[in-house]
């Protein structure tokens, strides 16, 4: 490849790269910048402060961290859900296997929206759960507990994000040489040997990737726990849309931004260390 | 591995992937306004009150131009910069391409946010246009993916015998990549329109007033359980399955 053509290919990039730069780097930036300006008379004052993240730490750590936490059980949920779906459509038999794949590419683009409202038929007063087990005399009253609450949130958010979470399992998994896995099965190794030492470390990246594309969408998410949530449990995404609706306070809302993408940063932090030293391959004796 | 605790599992995880939405597109032809099984009678009469529904038909026009001009839009810069990527193997490249795909990996609520407050920062009126440049930005990384990941497979010794033998770049372009790589420029595209036509957060902080589909039906949601929901989220579903569905087709008849 000479330079020549080197430039043009690079120059072939260009106006992704410009758009990138100036309407996502920008605006990003722009964004981090406000969150150490400050509001006075609704006016942002170009005053830096650190104050937003104080605020931010000092006033909503309920809220962040019940985000987080929740964000972390739905991650964890969809990557194992994930892990034995994709494990499912890889190793059954390959009819079996398309037709799982065809189900999970089918919901993958089943709508964000239509989901949640989904849940709400589903699990609401007059829902096809209560009609169902009332018409079945199991129960007088529909149970109100279904819904508004974080068990609903938790449910919508897992059946939103796990198609997109199968994808780059199943990617890792079909990467997967089949040949050594018949081989350690010669040697007498166990199915769950095999998939412990073979299978698993080679798709930790795709467990990762997975894992982390859930838990920054579920922390980020604003409409489930409006929709589907309960009072007492709000979500950092709801304080966060707040700043800019009717509160007015961007700084403060951007600086929730920014600590939620901080505190889920840590969390994968942590997750990839952890996961490292689990998925290490083992020595021979 | 295991089928026998495979397949249980597997089936399971299926049902509860795909029975959400079958009962919700069931619903939009029930007769009875009240939402449980078993269903009395079938109708197309939510879908008759739901086109009366004011705003219904400007909803579905924006929605489908913003999806069109978004489709093309990211795939012309997205493609370009694959090519540009993946043909030249300069230094830049591993810098480029994380950068590039960043936006995917930002919530899109805090997308949306940084959208409406740089819009409204440089004083721009909210509309259409910003619905547009904001996701043309956020879905280009897909379409880069899709067709570096196909243009790393690609076999270049084709392109280099047609150069040596005096082709000039937009022939050997035109005669030998493209109708290549066609498919998977088409099926990024539609899987862009779906995501486009789909996508609720990032438009409803960005379209000012006006309304797309997912946006009208959240409209309706705020206020209640309404039937014409169900034909909304139908059409809306109907719509990004059809377009994921031929995206899957062109693309897989490759791989």
């Amino acid at each position: 490849m000479t330079t020549d053509t080197a430039k043009t290919s690079l120059g072939l990039a260009l106006p992704a790269l410009g758009l990138n730069a100036f309407l996502f780097i920008l605006p990003l930036g722009y964004f981090f910048v406000v969150s150490f300006l400050q509001v006075k008379a609704y006016q942002i004052a170009l005053s830096p402060t650190f104050g937003n993240y104080a605020r931010a730490l000092r006033e909503y750590p309920d809220a962040l961290l019940s985000t987080l936490g929740l964000a972390f059980i739905v991650a964890i949920l969809v990557t194992l859900l994930g892990l034995a779906y994709a494990l499912a459509c890889r190793f059954l038999k390959e009819s079996w296997g398309n037709l799982l794949l065809a189900i999970a590419l089918i919901t993958l683009f089943g709508g964000y929206l239509a989901k949640l409202y989904a849940w709400r038929t589903i699990l609401g007063g007059n829902g096809i759960v209560n009609s169902g087990l009332m018409e079945l005399g199991l129960i007088g009253e529909p149970i109100t507990a279904l819904l508004y609450n974080d068990f609903a949130v938790i449910l919508a958010l897992t059946h939103y994000t796990l198609p997109l979470a199968i994808l780059p399992i199943y990617g890792a998994l079909k990467a997967v040489d089949d040949l050594p896995i018949a081989a350690a099965r010669d040697l007498g190794a166990s199915g769950w040997r095999v998939f412990c030492d073979i299978v698993l470390p080679q798709c930790a990246q795709g467990l990762f990737s997975a894992f982390a594309l859930t838990l920054l969408f579920v922390a980020g998410d604003a409409i489930a726990p409006r929709l589907l949530g309960g009072t007492s449990s709000t979500m950092i995404g709801v304080f966060i849309q707040n700043q800019f609706g009717f509160r007015v306070n961007a700084p403060l809302g951007s600086a929730l931004a920014f600590t939620m993408i901080a505190g889920s940063a840590l969390i994968l932090i942590a997750v990839a260390f952890l996961g490292n030293r689990a998925l290490r391959p083992r020595s021979a004796l | 591995m295991n089928s026998r605790l495979l397949a249980p599992l597997g089936v399971t995880i299926g049902l509860f992937m795909i029975a959400p939405l079958l009962v919700m597109l069931l619903f939009a032809f029930s007769s009875s306004s009240l939402l449980k099984l078993p269903i009395e009678g079938l109708t197309l009469h939510w879908f008759a009150a739901l086109t009366e529904t004011q705003g219904f038909y400007p909803s579905l026009v924006n929605s489908l131009l913003i999806a069109l001009t978004v489709g093309a839009a990211s795939t012309v810069i997205g493609t370009l910069a694959a090519f540009g990527l993946t043909a030249g193997r300069h230094r830049l490249r591993n810098v480029s391409m994380p950068v590039l795909v960043l936006p995917l990996l930002v919530p899109p609520l805090v997308l949306g946010i940084v959208f409406l407050s740089y819009f409204s920062g440089l004083g721009f009126r909210l509309g259409l246009h910003t619905t547009i440049i904001a996701q043309t930005v956020t879905l280009q990384p897909i379409v880069i993916l899709i067709l570096a990941s196909r243009l790393a497979g690609f076999d270049w010794a084709t392109v280099d015998s047609a150069r040596d033998l005096g082709a000039a770049p937009w022939r050997i372009f035109i005669d030998i990549i493209f109708p290549i790589i066609r498919p998977t420029i088409l099926g990024a595209a539609l899987i862009v329109m779906a995501l486009s036509l789909d996508d609720f957060i990032i438009t409803i902080f960005t379209i000012g007033g006006e309304n797309t589909l997912p946006t009208l039906l959240w409209g309706m949601m705020r206020k209640g359980v309404d039937p014409r929901m169900n034909a909304c989220a139908f059409i809306l579903v109907s719509l990004t399955l059809l377009m994921g569905g031929l995206a899957l087709r062109l693309t897989r008849t490759r791989n």
